[in-house]
C-alpha cells in the first residue's frame, strides 16, 4: 500500500490492461475476426478453427495470470479486510 | 457389467463422504477459521459449480450436434472473470459493504430497498431455476440408468431429490446469517469440482490415447461438417451464446451465491480471474475428442448427450464408467444444492419474510421469535424448489435435448442483467424503470422462449407455434412481429432482453426517483468512494432503543444481539444500558438485519419501530462522491445555509475531539515510558556498580542489591496496574457481582489499613452503622478501592489531628459511602485530574505510587455498575464518594 505517484502509475497502466485484454478477447473471440480461422487445414493434427480458439483461450488465461499476480503488488484499493463495521 | 447393488454401494459412499466433510468442516469451522478453506483456490472451486451436468454430458452431446458452439458457454464467463477488474470486484464489494444476501436483495436494495421488486427478481429466479433442476435429476437417472438397466425412472429421481434437500437442509441452513457464509457446503462443493474435473479428463484422455492414438488420429477424418456444425457457426447464434453465458455466470443465483455473497476475500477474485477460465478450459479441452470419438465408435442413434458414461462402458472399462459417473452425480448435487440454497433464501427473505412482519405487525403481543420462523421457511422453500424440480422433470417426461434447458434458464435469468449492471453503473437507474424492464424482459422470454419448450408436450402447441395464437401470424412466438429468419434463441434474446434493456433506459430516465433510491443509487454507484458501513439511511423521529432491541433479538438471537447492542452503546462512550437511537446506531443495525433478512425487509421493519419515513435532500451530500458534493454544496448554500453551518460545527466538533483523544493518547503513551524509565535507570545503575565495582562491602553491596528488588517489584507492580486499567476500560475483564453486606466490606477494608492509620494516628470513625445493607458488588474489588481511597485519606492527610469519618447514606436505588477526611480532601484543580492516568495530585510526592489507584478504582466501580466521584462540601473542601448499587427489596437499616 503506497500513495507513491509511481505505484499508482503501475496500477492505472495494470487495470488498463485488464481492460484491453477483454476488449481484445471480445473482438477476436466473436464475429467476425473468428470466421477468419474457418478454413479447412489442420496444423499439428488438429482443424484450424478448433485451434485458433483454444489457442486464444489459454493466452487470455496467460496474460490474466500475470495481471493478476501485478494487480496483488500494486493495488491499493483491493482490500483483505472486510470493510463492513 | 457393473453390478447394481455395486453401484448403489459406491454412490451411497460418495454420498456418505459428501455428508462427513461438510459435517466435520462445518464442526471444525465453529472453532475458528480453517486456513485452507479460506484460500483463494478453494473459492475458485466452487464457482466452478457453473459446470453442471450440462457441462459434463450436455456439453459432448452439443458438440455432437453443432461442433465448436460448445466453447461459448466458456469464453463467455471467461470473458468476464479477465475483466473481474470492472464488474465481478464491485459487485463483491457492494455485496461486503450492504451485506447482500443475494441477487434479488442486491437488486431491491440497489433501487431503495423495493419489496416488490424482491419479489419480482425472486420470482423470476424461481421460475428460471426449476427446469435446471429438473435437467440435473435427469441426467442423474439417466446415467443410473445406462450403468443399472431399466430402473424405475420416477422413483430414482425422486430419492436423489430427497437426499439434496436432506444435504441442502442440513448444511445450508445452519445459520441465519448468509454473510457467515456455508463452510460445509463450500468444502464439500471443492471435493465435486475436483472430482468432476478429474473424471472428464480421465474419460477424455482415454479416447483420445486409449480408442485412437492421438489427437492426428481422433481429427484424421474430421470434416469442416463436424466442426461447424448444421449452420453459420460464427454468425449470430455464436455471439448470442457467448453474451448468455457471460450473463448467467453473473446473474445465475447461484452463481451469484458463490462468487458475491460466499466471497470471504476481494483478493481471491484476482486468483479467480484466472484459475476459473483455466478450471473451465480444462473442463473443455476432451469435449470435441470425445464427441468425435463417440460419432465414430457408438452405433448409430446412441444419444451423444451420454457419450462421457456409454464410451467407457462400450470399451468394457467400467472404472472409468464408475467414474465418469461419480462426475456426472457431483456436477449435478453441486448445482442443486447452491441452487436451493440460493434461490430458498430469497424465498424467505423476500416472500415468506413480509408476509411474516405482516403478521406480527397486526398482533405485537406474539413476541414470535422471527429466528426459527426465518429458518424453518428456509428448510420449507429448498424442500420446495427441489419438489417443483422433481414435479417438472416428472411431466415434462425428461424428454427435451439437454441443452435447451439450459439456455432456456440462461436467457430467463440474463433479464436480471439491465438492472443489475445499470443499477450499479449509473445513478439515473431508477426503481420504476428495473420493474418495468425485468416485466417486460420476463414476458417476452416466456412468450418466445419458455412457451415454445413446451411443443409437442401439451396438444395443439405445435400449431399455436407455427401459426400463432387464433392463426395471427404476427404474434408467432417464434417469429414475433413478423421478425423471421432467425435462430429461435437469438430471437428471443433479442425481444426480452432488447426490450428490457430499452424499457428500462427509457422508463429510468422519464421517473424521477425517490429520495432513498437516490441514495442508494449514489452509494452502489460510488462504492469504492463512500467508506464501508455508511448508514444505508438518514432517519426522523424517534425510536424506541428497547423496541430496537426486541427487534435485533428476534431475527439475531438474544447474545449476538446483546453483543451488538453493547458494542455500540460502547462507542457512543456510554457505561451500560442500551444505545441512544442516533442515525449511526439505526443505520448500523438495519445493516446488521439485513445480513439475514435482506435489505428490504430489514428496512421495512426498522422503518416501523424508528418511524424514520423520509430521506432529506441534503442527506445525500454525505455519501456524494467529493465533486459532487461540491457542487450540490454550494448550490444549496444560499437557501439552506442555516443547516450546513450546523453540520459543518458539529465535524469541527468531531475533529476538535479526535484531536484531544490523540493527544491524551501521546501523553499516556510519554508517562507511560516515563514511568517505566525510571525504575529501569535504577536497577540498570545499579547493577553496572555491582558489576564493576570490586571493592564494595558487604553492607553496601546488600543495600543495592535489595534497592534493584525494590525497583523491580515496583516495574512489576507497575505493569500489572497498567494491565488491570486497560482491561477493565475495555470490558475485558469481567467483575462479577454478588450482594454482600456493607458493614462487612467495610471493616475487612479498615482492617487493611489498619497498621497504616495507627502509625499515622489517624482516627477513624464509621457513622451511621452500616449493618444489614446489602449492596451489589465484589468484595475482594471493593475492598481494593476502599483500601485505595482510605489510604488516599490517611497520606494526604496534613490536619494536627488527623481523622476519618466513613459516612453511609442510603439514597434511593443506590448506596454513597463517603470517606470524609479532616485534611480538606482534593484541591478544586486536582479534581480535574485525579482520575486520570498517571496524574498525582499537587501534594503527592513521587515514592507514593504511579498514579493508577484512582484510575483502576474509578474503572472497578463503574464495572460493578458503580462510581467513585469526588464531592466538594460548601466550604470548598472535598471527599470521595463510593456509589454502588443496592441490592433490590433491601430494608433501609433502622438508625
Amino acid at each position: 500500500m503506497s500513495d507513491h505517484p509511481e505505484v499508482q502509475f503501475l496500477h492505472r497502466q495494470t487495470r488498463d490492461r485488464a481492460i484491453v485484454l477483454v476488449i481484445f478477447g471480445v473482438a477476436v473471440l466473436m464475429p467476425p475476426m473468428v470466421g477468419i480461422s474457418l478454413i479447412p487445414h489442420k496444423i499439428a493434427g488438429i482443424p484450424v478453427p478448433l485451434l485458433y480458439v483454444f489457442s486464444i483461450w489459454i493466452c487470455l488465461i496467460a496474460v490474466a495470470f500475470v495481471l493478476a499476480r501485478r494487480f496483488g503488488d500494486t493495488d491499493p484499493t483491493v482490500s483483505s479486510h472486510d470493510p463492513a463495521p | 457389467m457393473l453390478s447394481v447393488n455395486f453401484l448403489l454401494a459406491v454412490c451411497l459412499g460418495y454420498v456418505a463422504l459428501l455428508f462427513a466433510v461438510a459435517f466435520i468442516v462445518d464442526r471444525r469451522n465453529r472453532r475458528g477459521p480453517i486456513g485452507w478453506l479460506q484460500s483463494p483456490v478453494i473459492y475458485t472451486l466452487s464457482i466452478s459449480v457453473y459446470c453442471t451436468s450440462w457441462t459434463f454430458y450436455g456439453a459432448v452431446g452439443s458438440a455432437a450436434r453443432s461442433g465448436l458452439e460448445f466453447v461459448t458457454i466458456y469464453t463467455g464467463p471467461t470473458l468476464v472473470f479477465i475483466g473481474w477488474w470492472w464488474l465481478l470486484r464491485k459487485l463483491v464489494r457492494i455485496g461486503r459493504v450492504h451485506r447482500v444476501t443475494s441477487i434479488a436483495d442486491l437488486i431491491s436494495s440497489r433501487y431503495g430497498k423495493s419489496p416488490s421488486l424482491a419479489v419480482l427478481v425472486t420470482l423470476i429466479a424461481l421460475i428460471a431455476t426449476t427446469p435446471y433442476i429438473a435437467l440435473q435429476l435427469q441426467s442423474v437417472t439417466r446415467s443410473y440408468q445406462i450403468i443399472a438397466g431399466e430402473a424405475d425412472v420416477v422413483s430414482t429421481a425422486f430419492w436423489v431429490a430427497a437426499g439434496m434437500a436432506l444435504f441442502t437442509v442440513l448444511f445450508g441452513t445452519r445459520n441465519l446469517d448468509a454473510n457467515e457464509r456455508h463452510h460445509g457446503v463450500v468444502a464439500a462443493i471443492a471435493l465435486e469440482a475436483i472430482v468432476k474435473l478429474v473424471a472428464l479428463i480421465a474419460v477424455g484422455v482415454f479416447a483420445t490415447f486409449g480408442l485412437s492414438g492421438g489427437f492426428d488420429d481422433v481429427f484424421a477424418n474430421v470434416s469442416m461438417e463436424d466442426i461447424r456444425g448444421a449452420g453459420d457457426i460464427f454468425g449470430p447464434r455464436w455471439a448470442t451464446l457467448t453474451f448468455l453465458s457471460a450473463a448467467a455466470v453473473i446473474c445465475l443465483p447461484r452463481q451469484f451465491q458463490v462468487t458475491v455473497v460466499e466471497n470471504i476475500e476481494e483478493r481471491h477474485l484476482a486468483t479467480a480471474s484466472w484459475l476459473f477460465p483455466l478450471y473451465l478450459f480444462g473442463m473443455t479441452l476432451f469435449i470435441m475428442p470425445i464427441a468425435i470419438v463417440g460419432l465414430k465408435m457408438m452405433p448409430a442413434g446412441s444419444n451423444p448427450d451420454l457419450f462421457v458414461l456409454t464410451l467407457p462402458l462400450a470399451s468394457q472399462r467400467d472404472d472409468l464408467a464408475l467414474l465418469a459417473f461419480l462426475g456426472g452425480f457431483s456436477s449435478a448435487t453441486s448445482m442443486v444444492i447452491v441452487a436451493a440454497i440460493a434461490v430458498s433464501t430469497m424465498v424467505s427473505n423476500h416472500i415468506v419474510m413480509p408476509v411474516a412482519m405482516r403478521l406480527l405487525a397486526a398482533n405485537p403481543a406474539v413476541s414470535g421469535d422471527v429466528r426459527n420462523l426465518l429458518l424453518v421457511s428456509r428448510r420449507i422453500s429448498i424442500a420446495l424448489i427441489l419438489g417443483l424440480g422433481f414435479l417438472y422433470f416428472w411431466v415434462s417426461g425428461g424428454s427435451t435435448a439437454l441443452a435447451a434447458i439450459g439456455l432456456i434458464a440462461f436467457v430467463g435469468v440474463a433479464q436480471f442483467l439491465p438492472s443489475l449492471v445499470g443499477g450499479i453503473f449509473w445513478r439515473g437507474a431508477t426503481r420504476v424503470g428495473a420493474i418495468a424492464g425485468l416485466n417486460v424482459g420476463f414476458v417476452f422470454w416466456a412468450y418466445t422462449l419458455f412457451l415454445p419448450s413446451f411443443a409437442g408436450d401439451f396438444s395443439g402447441t405445435a400449431a399455436f407455434l407455427a401459426e400463432g395464437p387464433w392463426g395471427i401470424a404476427l404474434l408467432r412466438p417464434q417469429a414475433l412481429f413478423g421478425l423471421t429468419g432467425l435462430d429461435p434463441l437469438v430471437h428471443a434474446v433479442i425481444w426480452s432482453v432488447g426490450l428490457n434493456t430499452l424499457t428500462f433506459l427509457v422508463v429510468s430516465s422519464l421517473v424521477t426517483p425517490g429520495a432513498l433510491e437516490r441514495l442508494q443509487g449514489a452509494l452502489f454507484v460510488d462504492v469504492y468512494r463512500t467508506t464501508g458501513g455508511r448508514p444505508a439511511g438518514v432517519q426522523v423521529g424517534t425510536a424506541q432503543s428497547e423496541d430496537l432491541f426486541i427487534l435485533a433479538q428476534r431475527i439475531l438471537g438474544a447474545e449476538p444481539a446483546r453483543r451488538l447492542f453493547d458494542e455500540m452503546s460502547r462507542s457512543q462512550g456510554r457505561a451500560g444500558g442500551l444505545p441512544h437511537p442516533t442515525d449511526d446506531v439505526i443505520g448500523r443495525l438495519e445493516r446488521e438485519l439485513a445480513g439475514s433478512i435482506g435489505a428490504a425487509s430489514a428496512h421495512a421493519m426498522v422503518t416501523r419501530i424508528a418511524g424514520r419515513q423520509t430521506v432529506e435532500i441534503t442527506d445525500l451530500f454525505d455519501i456524494a462522491d467529493e465533486t459532487q458534493r461540491l457542487i450540490e454544496t454550494s448550490r444549496r448554500l444560499s437557501e439552506k445555509s442555516i443547516e450546513q453551518e450546523r453540520t459543518a460545527q458539529q465535524l469541527r466538533n468531531v475533529n476538535e475531539r479526535l484531536r484531544a483523544l490523540d493527544a491524551h493518547k501521546d501523553d499516556f503513551l510519554s508517562q507511560v515510558s516515563h514511568e517505566l524509565r525510571t525504575p529501569m535507570t535504577s536497577v540498570r545503575s545499579f547493577s553496572e556498580i555491582l558489576m564493576t565495582e570490586k571493592s564494595l562491602s558487604e553492607d553496601e553491596r546488600d543495600r543495592f542489591v535489595s534497592i534493584i528488588h525494590d525497583e523491580s517489584r515496583r516495574l512489576t507492580r507497575l505493569l500489572d496496574e497498567l494491565l488491570d486499567i486497560s482491561r477493565l476500560e475495555a470490558g475485558a475483564s469481567v467483575v462479577d457481582v454478588e450482594p454482600i453486606d456493607a458493614r462487612q466490606a467495610i471493616d475487612a477494608a479498615l482492617a487493611a489499613v489498619d497498621s497504616m492509620t495507627r502509625n499515622s494516628e489517624v482516627d477513624v470513625t464509621v457513622d451511621p452503622d452500616p449493618s444489614g445493607l446489602n449492596i451489589m458488588a465484589n468484595s475482594d474489588r471493593l475492598r481494593q478501592v476502599l483500601i485505595n481511597v482510605l489510604s488516599n485519606a490517611v497520606k494526604y492527610n496534613a490536619a494536627e489531628e488527623p481523622s476519618i469519618l466513613v459516612r453511609t447514606n442510603v439514597r434511593g436505588p443506590v448506596v454513597h459511602v463517603d470517606i470524609i477526611d479532616n485534611g480538606g480532601g482534593v484541591s478544586r484543580q486536582d479534581a480535574t485530574v485525579v482520575f486520570e492516568k498517571f496524574a498525582r495530585g499537587s501534594r503527592a510526592s513521587r515514592d507514593q505510587g504511579a498514579g493508577l489507584g484512582l484510575p483502576i478504582s474509578r474503572a472497578i466501580m463503574r464495572a460493578m455498575k458503580g462510581d467513585l466521584v469526588i464531592v466538594f462540601a460548601n466550604d470548598d473542601t472535598s471527599y470521595f464518594r463510593i456509589i454502588l448499587p443496592l441490592e433490590s427489596r433491601t430494608e433501609k437499616p433502622a438508625g
